[in-house]
């Protein structure tokens, strides 16, 4: 095996397991244990369960990142004492959150506010799922990924709308509110911004989409989308300057004011997870993902997993831009939101769909080189 | 009155300088704090480590070194109990109750040594106790880590304050210059009945009891029952400690200014 992929990783180990398991069974039993099937569903739990296992991790590390850079950008250090330059931080802050007691306000209402948090989390889970990570590293190439991803993405203000008005709170509720009325200011720029890039490569498929970047990557032709695409991806992720779901300052803690212990851990994964799916999506929208340009010296893109190094490098700095945002700006009102989105963000994006039209035209534009092949 | 037209976007303002400017603030702020963090990681770095020099230069004005800035600082006490005589002035002049005297080892059974024990949850640093302390015994040092876990823990008994004064930090010299001390004892003699209690208790034995003659009882007149004594204080000596004042039965010991 020449290059590892995430399907030789998850079934060499099914074969691996289910093997050792058939030796030491009689044969009948070995029979059934080894069949085909057997291992690859064996595989596919394993799959699923390394692809959690790695969102996760992610998602606690880029906390971290969070902490630390914002910690620089106010003259601080961040987390310094647990674990080395304090990485094993979050891990002590959850196991804190995960010892507490869930407290469930008295005039609830249970179902909505007990699965409103599992939504949110299994439904952040899910996008990275569709996403590609590098060569062989994604769970099947599903020829609109990008769009199942988005569509998925989007689906969050449901559920934050609903255990919000579920707690019973009036703050809860004004935070749903905010969010479900956030939804119609980034929708549509957001989409608009992804129509140029799929203009451009001609295809819903992020692997594609990566593929297609191999002369020059989108952020520079498309510059005027990957500013759009930012923008609407901040209100997205409801973090500062679009945070108004969950503004501290006005709503006690927004639309999760009212949910305490690992319910509040749950969204606080889910915010985080969907701000790292947010971070890979620009990098494979606009900063080629895994690939890297022809220019950098092969060794720095031969070496074993090279493709996810640079893969996650790069969502890790373009995370840090989003921490950059968060410190500098102010969180903006409903009406300023709504009319930076439909006055401006609307406009912007329209002109990108038509600078992807225009270079799908020229198809050769200087200095970044001709589009490599157009699927239209 | 701001009217809701004043927060909207001027017309002649750039509004991607809104975004632009803050930004770059930001990132002057980050990179200047990569570089050099104004965070002292504290129970890893100090500000008295030679590191940050300079940064007490800038907070202070002053120059850094022994006797200037850090040497004055009034942290924990330190306790010589060799050279303690037991006056109570640290006791009496703190000004949160905060000083006990307690018996330490080594005086006689008859008239117990007594050294300070200072509860630190009450201390207020004031430093008034070293300033008050004839012999110097009892002086502030730079330490300023005393946090523990339990309240019992705070009051540093004697032997403790002692074990501080053995680690040989540096003490705070305020109290090495101390002014001259103009007041004196004064003794009321008709009052006096020569009963010894001030130069028994005197810490600095600076009292002597010299012979008064006795006088001539005249016919009809009775003498005062007394004995034939009197106190004569050696102001070289005293350390003004108003001990002798207090035990006085029959309050004839006063403060005054000895013509």
């Amino acid at each position: 095996m020449s290059t590892i992929t995430l399907y030789s990783v998850a079934y060499g180990l099914a074969s691996l397991l289910l093997g050792a398991l058939g030796s030491i069974l009689p044969g009948a039993a070995r029979a059934a244990v080894t069949n085909v099937d057997v291992v690859t569903g064996l595989g596919v739990l394993i799959f699923a369960a390394i692809l959690l296992a790695a969102s996760m991790l992610n998602t606690i590390v880029l906390i971290w990142w969070e902490r630390k850079l914002l910690g620089r950008f106010m003259d601080r250090r961040g987390a310094m004492h647990v674990g080395y330059a304090g990485l094993l931080q979050n891990f002590a802050d959850g196991f804190k959150l995960f010892r507490k007691d869930t407290v469930k306000p008295r005039e609830a209402d249970a179902l909505g506010f007990f699965t409103g948090p599992a939504a949110y989390m299994v439904t952040s889970m899910i996008i990275f799922g569709v996403l590609p990570i590098s060569t062989g590293w994604n769970s099947g190439a599903l020829p609109l990924s990008l769009l199942l991803a988005l569509a998925i993405f989007s689906f969050a203000p449901l559920f934050i709308f609903v255990s919000a008005w579920s707690s019973n709170n009036k703050y809860s509720l004004m935070g749903g509110m905010r969010s479900a009325a956030q939804m119609i200011a980034y929708e549509v720029p957001l989409l608009l911004a992804v129509v140029a890039v799929v203009i451009v490569s001609g295809s819903f498929s992020l692997t594609t989409i990566v593929y297609e970047q191999q002369n020059y990557w989108y952020w520079g032709p498309l510059f005027v989308a990957l500013i759009v695409f930012v923008a609407a991806m901040l209100a997205e992720m409801e973090r500062i300057p679009f945070d108004l779901p969950e503004a501290e300052a006005e709503l006690v803690e927004g639309w999760n004011t009212e949910y305490g212990g690992m319910l509040f851990a749950f969204f606080m994964l889910a915010d985080y997870l969907r701000a790292l799916v947010g971070s890979i999506l620009v990098v494979l929208l606009f900063l080629g993902g895994w690939t890297m340009p022809s220019w950098v010296p092969s060794a720095a893109t031969s070496f074993p997993l090279a493709g996810i190094f640079w893969f996650m490098l790069k969502t890790y700095l373009v995370f840090g831009v989003f921490v950059w945002i968060r410190a500098s700006l102010p969180r903006v009102r409903t009406d300023q939101l709504l009319r930076v989105g439909w006055n401006r963000m609307i406009p912007l994006s329209l002109l990108a769909v038509f600078l992807a039209a225009v270079l799908v035209t020229v198809k050769c534009v200087w200095p970044f080189g001709c589009v490599p092949s157009m699927g239209v | 009155m701001a009217t809701p037209e004043a927060n909207e976007e001027k017309p002649g303002e750039n509004s991607i300088l809104w975004v632009a400017r803050p930004m770059a603030t930001a990132a002057r702020q980050f990179t200047k704090s990569l570089f050099r963090p104004s965070t002292i990681v504290y129970p890893y770095e100090r500000l008295e480590d030679p590191k940050f020099r300079d940064r007490l230069e800038v907070a202070s004005g002053k120059p850094f070194g022994v006797g200037e800035v850090w040497d004055n600082y009034r942290g924990v006490h330190a306790l010589n109990i060799a050279t303690c005589i037991s006056c109570n002035l640290c006791a009496f002049s703190c000004p949160d109750i905060c000083i006990d005297m307690v018996t330490v080892a080594g005086g006689d059974p008859k008239h117990p040594k007594k050294c300070p024990q200072i509860d630190y949850g009450k201390c207020s640093y004031c430093g008034f106790c070293s300033d008050a302390c004839p012999e110097g015994c009892l002086t502030m040092t730079t330490r300023y880590e005393l946090s523990t876990p339990k309240r019992s823990e705070m009051v540093y008994s004697p032997e403790k304050l002692y074990q501080v004064f053995r680690s040989k930090l540096p003490m705070n010299p305020i109290r090495l210059a101390r002014p001259a001390n103009e007041d004196a004892i004064l003794l009321d003699p008709p009052l006096c009945i020569g009963c010894n209690a001030c130069a028994r208790d005197c810490p600095t034995n600076c009292i002597t009891m010299l012979d008064v003659p006795k006088p001539e009882a005249k016919p009809g007149e009775k003498l005062p029952r007394r004995i034939w004594k009197e106190p004569v204080v050696n102001d070289s000596d005293c350390v003004r400690c108003g001990t002798c004042i207090s035990v006085c039965p029959k309050e004839c010991l006063f403060w005054g200014t000895r013509k």
